[in-house]
């Protein structure tokens, strides 16, 4: 017996705002090395975070608007906003203290040397903002 | 769990399973080929059950899965498909070794056969055993919403059995409201593990249970036509023995710790002898993704024995007729994948860089993927990645230098799988769809003895359509 559309409620509630630290949970691939990788470098920097496998990224990421040129490898919700990609805890927190009026911030593919990627980090991180507007950048790292 | 799927509903009572399994009995005229008819169309299946919403899907004939096309060793099959979709398709008959204009490989081995066009294949079926048959024409989608079947070539003198099954598993992505999620080809399920669904089908409906008798002896051909998922299945309380692996023979075993895997495309079949008693209930689990398994269906024991215990008789199969490779002679080429998620971390590891990675970093972001030899196919006619002498033993020694499993299937020939990591298979069994893993080795070795340009390709099909695909000629 397999109907296991349980994400739709799960995944469709954006964290609510929380006591510190930061809860995140994050929607992996279940074959999927990195995203580990990424949760550890979250965990290590304070926040709480919840990894959830799930064959659904792709109607997760549709539910939320978010356009494939976004697309990392996992998607992670914190305190209402998406965090797309191996992005690093520091710009995370700028996020949450920040708190501008955008969906959320991508690192887009797996650059290597990004947080849980390993390899040799090839040039600065341009973190996008996840909007449906013209692409801007949040940070760089 | 806000499971939106719930029922309890029976399946496959034992008495009612015949009848439920379309058959088709084609008829028999002496001399001239077996026929069969299929219709690929649209229409509208409870995929999920009585009380839930009703799924539009691609079919053959009206039904997912398509006829059961059943034949006998030795005959001639001849199937008229008539396309009743809005687009091209064409089928191809997973596994059997075929001449060539017959394999159904858009372009390469014939014309699409358009809407509302029939085109006619006929062949005759050199081997027993647990085929499929599928388009082969952006496969994704027309596999994905429903277009298989399974077809059965049994043996002269079958081993003897009280039923002989097909579970045909399939996978859907359905939303809340029972249509199929259009999200085909995207850059997620392209470029980690394919399209992997969110609802398993046991032959067309989501299973519950599954009703058995003591004492009694089932065939079960398993048949994966998902486009991706991979299936890893227990029988808890049962000690399923593997008597033929993508429907050759192969020396009956108990697989290593009862865990049955198939990949996409694959077929194993099992004798399950049914040893619990009369009201016992048993789980079939599929444990193959770390965090999701979940429970396929129940075996449910009738409250009447068919018999006190199982019967004893052989259950090894005979022989097919694929011709043996000489290893001495065997001409060996090296192949590698590269590519996907992480290929990039992978090919470091392997100490590739420089150009060739930076080239198949370039292509991966025009969605050209997946790699073979470090050629990323676009459609189906290319120069062949290799040109084989007609009647030569071959190995082809494949090193996957990915992070994901690809089920790779050779058309036109079934090959033996000879090596793992460097060490010999103990079954040396024949397959047309072997499983390679992340990192892993495997050597198979086959005679080229049959004419023509085929397939050779990745079988979860988003890794297939994003470049997984070569052909190889024999000549």
């Amino acid at each position: 017996m397999m109907r296991a559309l349980a994400f739709l409620t799960a995944a469709l509630l954006p964290a609510l705002a929380l006591a510190e630290p930061a809860a995140v949970t994050m929607y992996v691939n279940p074959q999927c090395g990195c995203c580990e990788g990424h949760a550890k470098h979250l965990r290590e920097n304070g926040f709480k975070v919840t990894v959830t496998p799930t064959h659904n990224m792709s109607l997760i990421r549709r539910q939320h608007g978010v356009a494939e040129k976004f697309e990392g490898c996992h998607i992670a919700f914190v305190d209402g906003y998406i965090v797309e990609g191996h992005v690093p805890a520091g710009v995370i927190k700028k996020l949450l203290s920040e708190r501008p009026r955008i969906k959320g911030i991508s690192l887009p593919g797996m650059p290597e040397g990004s947080p849980g990627m390993g390899g040799v980090k090839a040039a600065p991180f341009e973190i996008m903002e996840i909007t449906d507007g013209p692409p801007k950048i949040f940070a760089v790292e | 769990m806000g499971c939106l799927f719930v029922s309890r509903r029976g399946f496959l009572s034992g008495a009612a399973a015949a009848a439920l399994l379309p058959v088709i009995a084609p008829a028999r005229a002496a001399g001239s080929a077996k026929q069969v008819r299929l219709f690929a169309g649209v229409t509208r299946l409870p995929l999920a059950g009585s009380g839930y919403p009703q799924t539009g899907v691609w079919a053959y004939d009206g039904i997912v899965p398509g006829p059961e096309i059943r034949v006998r060793q030795g005959d001639r099959l001849r199937v008229s498909v008539e396309n009743g979709l809005a687009e091209d398709t064409t089928v191809h008959f997973h596994g059997i070794r075929l001449p060539n204009a017959m394999d159904g490989v858009p372009h390469l081995t014939q014309p699409p056969i358009a809407p509302g066009s029939t085109f006619v294949y006929e062949f005759d079926l050199p081997d027993a055993g647990t085929y499929w048959y599928h388009p082969h024409i952006r496969s994704a989608e027309q596999v994905g919403r429903g277009l298989y079947g399974a077809l059965i070539v049994e043996e002269r003198e079958p081993i003897s059995v009280d039923r002989d099954i097909v579970w045909m598993l399939s996978d859907w992505r359905l939303l809340p409201d029972g249509r199929i999620s259009d999200d085909f080809d995207n850059l997620h399920d392209m470029s980690h593990n394919g399209r992997i669904g969110n609802t398993v089908t046991v032959n067309g409906r989501v299973a519950d249970v599954f009703s058995v008798r003591a004492g009694e002896r089932i065939r079960l051909r398993l048949v994966n036509a998902a486009n991706a998922r991979i299936f890893q299945l227990t029988f808890a309380g049962h000690r399923p023995r593997v008597i033929a692996l993508d429907g050759h023979p192969v020396e009956p075993h108990e697989p290593e710790g009862g865990r049955i895997v198939l990949g996409p495309a694959m077929r194993v079949d099992l004798v399950l002898d049914m040893t619990g008693t009369p009201g016992e209930r048993f789980d079939v689990m599929d444990t193959f993704y770390r965090g999701l398994s979940y429970r396929l269906l129940e075996l449910v024991y009738d409250q009447e024995p068919l018999r006190k215990a199982p019967p004893e008789s052989p259950i090894a199969l005979p022989a097919n007729t694929v011709p043996e490779p000489d290893a001495a002679s065997a001409v060996r080429h090296e192949i590698v994948f590269n590519g996907g998620m992480m290929g990039q971390m992978m090919m470091r590891e392997r100490g590739i860089g420089g150009g060739d990675m930076m080239e198949m970093m370039a292509l991966m972001r025009s969605g050209r993927i997946w790699f073979i030899n470090g050629k990323a196919a676009v459609g189906h006619v290319m120069e062949p990645m290799l040109t084989l002498e007609r009647g030569t033993s071959y190995v082809l020694a494949m090193t996957n230098e990915t992070a994901w499993h690809h089920p790779m299937h050779l058309h036109g020939h079934a090959f033996r799988v000879i090596a793992r990591n460097g060490a010999p298979t103990r079954y040396r069994e024949w397959q047309d769809t072997v499983l390679v893993a992340p990192r892993e080795k495997v050597d198979i070795a086959f005679v080229a003895d049959n004419p023509g340009d085929w397939m050779f390709h990745c079988h979860i099909l988003e890794h297939q359509e994003s470049g997984m695909m070569g052909v190889l000629r024999v000549a």
